[in-house]
């Protein structure tokens, strides 16, 4: 069980990293890990803002860190397939949204990145079949949306 | 390109190839408050020195890339229009609103005296201008809609599925829009503005083979469109309403856009293809304008012009109120 205050840090950095205030973000992040190094989460959610901010290695390198603290953290691989994509490393993008997709199949980024990796590998056939998976999930995820807006 | 966004290769060749022929460099970033069509900030209409394309956050795949490749395709066909000194939208003068106010109001008049529970004059004067302002906006985007959205599925097959769902959605968006105004605005104007959308569903159900456009069958939410063509999906909701007005002049829409919008979709993507776009829109909107007797309410400007005109809207809806009613405004 991780330390319960670094859960909490982790929920507060998540509210600035929504609101784009990134540094605040990080600094809740690094009290989350000082006060448990063992939360996949701390290192995850650092991984999360190098990642949108184009510091694709160092996003790669803490969703490493997050993913030698617990295996079967989906949104890791998931994230992980993302940076190894923007890396232009294909073949491990494919391996790593194929273990995020092992352990949670209804992931539409997860999906969309093994496409988009199998297309820069020329394989077009497969890629259209993880397209067509991402397309569903999104348009699943995209109806839900629009009902709870709407209340329709 | 700038962004860190994964995108498919065939899009980012688009954007790369929009570049390459605008001499530009297109920012694509992804932002929380984007409009669900997803931005265009683009160097003719503002003063920025990149081109940017937002699109919604909560779009990761491929919904995303069918908002970036329609936004490129409108950037495309703008940039072609500037760059030849001739990129013009709607805007409108004094006599213009006036024009257009007096109309309306006339029309409302009609409406009115049919009516048992009449509208409050200070709510009927309110509408005037609201209503025209809707069909600058209206008419300065619509006719653009089935433009972009064909070259899109021509260029691109690969998010043909994806604009199916896209379109569908569009569709029910703009069918809803104006329905809590119905009772409040002339009758004819409703019809018109539901005519302007059936007639662009329509168009675009012909005009998008249907075989390449099957649902995606496996999404529960969209069994029950299974085994319909896109043309059924598209124009089903428009055969299921009351409004048979909208369907009547939707109809002679319709074969505006089919007259109006004629091009050799296959033909070289240079400057001169998207510029023969920016001209077939053109077309299309005079055609419209003049099909319901609204050519005088609007001008072709620059866009500086309409940016300048949206700064004295106040202005000229007080004097074109003043014109109709005299002293009996203010």
């Amino acid at each position: 069980m991780p330390v319960k205050e670094a859960v909490e840090w982790v929920k507060k950095g998540k509210a600035y990293a929504a609101r784009k205030r990134f540094k605040e973000a990080l600094k809740a992040y690094d009290r989350a890990i000082a006060l448990d190094p063992a939360y996949a989460a701390g290192w995850f959610a650092k991984a999360e803002i190098a990642a949108e901010q184009g510091q694709f290695a160092e996003a790669l390198a803490l969703c490493d860190k997050a993913l030698a603290l617990d295996q079967n953290f989906a949104e890791a691989w998931s994230k992980k397939g993302l940076c190894l994509f923007s890396l232009e490393r294909f073949p491990e993008a494919i391996a790593a949204c194929t273990r995020a997709l092992a352990l949670n199949a209804n992931d539409p980024t997860a999906w969309y990145i093994k496409g988009v990796s199998l297309d820069e590998m020329g394989r077009p056939a497969e890629a259209q079949e993880a397209f067509g998976k991402s397309l569903e999930l999104e348009i699943i995820l995209d109806m839900e949306a629009e009902k709870k807006r709407t209340g329709r | 390109m700038i962004g860190n966004i994964p995108i498919a290769k065939p899009v980012r060749k688009f954007v790369f190839h929009a570049e390459e022929l605008l001499g530009t460099e297109i920012v694509i970033a992804r932002d929380r408050e984007a409009p669900l069509a997803g931005q265009l900030i683009d160097k003719f209409t503002y003063p920025v020195e990149n081109d940017y394309i937002v699109f919604p956050a909560h779009y990761v795949g491929l919904i995303k890339d069918f908002i970036i490749a329609k936004q490129v395709m409108t950037l495309l066909i703008k940039g072609a229009a500037a760059k030849r000194g001739e990129y013009k939208v709607l805007s409108f003068t004094e006599d213009s609103v006036y024009n257009g106010l007096r109309q309306i109001y006339l029309d409302a008049l009609k409406d009115e005296a049919k009516k048992e529970k009449k509208l409050p004059v200070n709510k009927l004067i309110e509408m005037l201008f609201l209503l025209y302002l809707h069909f600058h906006e209206d008419l300065n985007e619509l006719p653009w809609n089935p433009v972009t959205n064909t070259g899109v599925y021509m260029k691109l097959p690969k998010l043909r599925k994806t604009q199916l769902y896209y379109l569908m959605k569009e569709g029910k968006e703009d069918m809803d829009e104006m329905i809590e105004q119905m009772e409040i605005i002339p009758r004819r104007y409703f019809v018109l503005s539901k005519a302007m959308f059936y007639a662009r569903d329509y168009f675009l159900a012909k005009t998008l083979p249907a075989d390449e456009l099957m649902p995606v069958i496996n999404i529960p939410q969209m069994k029950k469109f299974d085994h319909l063509e896109v043309k059924e999906m598209l124009t089903t909701r428009w055969t299921h309403t009351a409004w048979y007005q909208s369907k009547v002049f939707g109809d002679s829409m319709l074969t505006i856009m089919d007259t109006s919008i004629v091009n050799d979709w296959n033909a070289n993507p240079d400057l001169d293809y998207y510029y023969n776009l920016y001209r077939i829109i053109g077309r299309t909107t005079d055609n419209l304008l003049s099909y319901m007797t609204m050519t005088g309410w609007f001008v072709w400007e620059p866009v500086k012009h309409m940016q300048d005109a949206l700064q004295k809207k106040d202005e000229y809806e007080q004097k074109a109120l003043r014109r109709i009613f005299g002293d009996l405004i203010l």
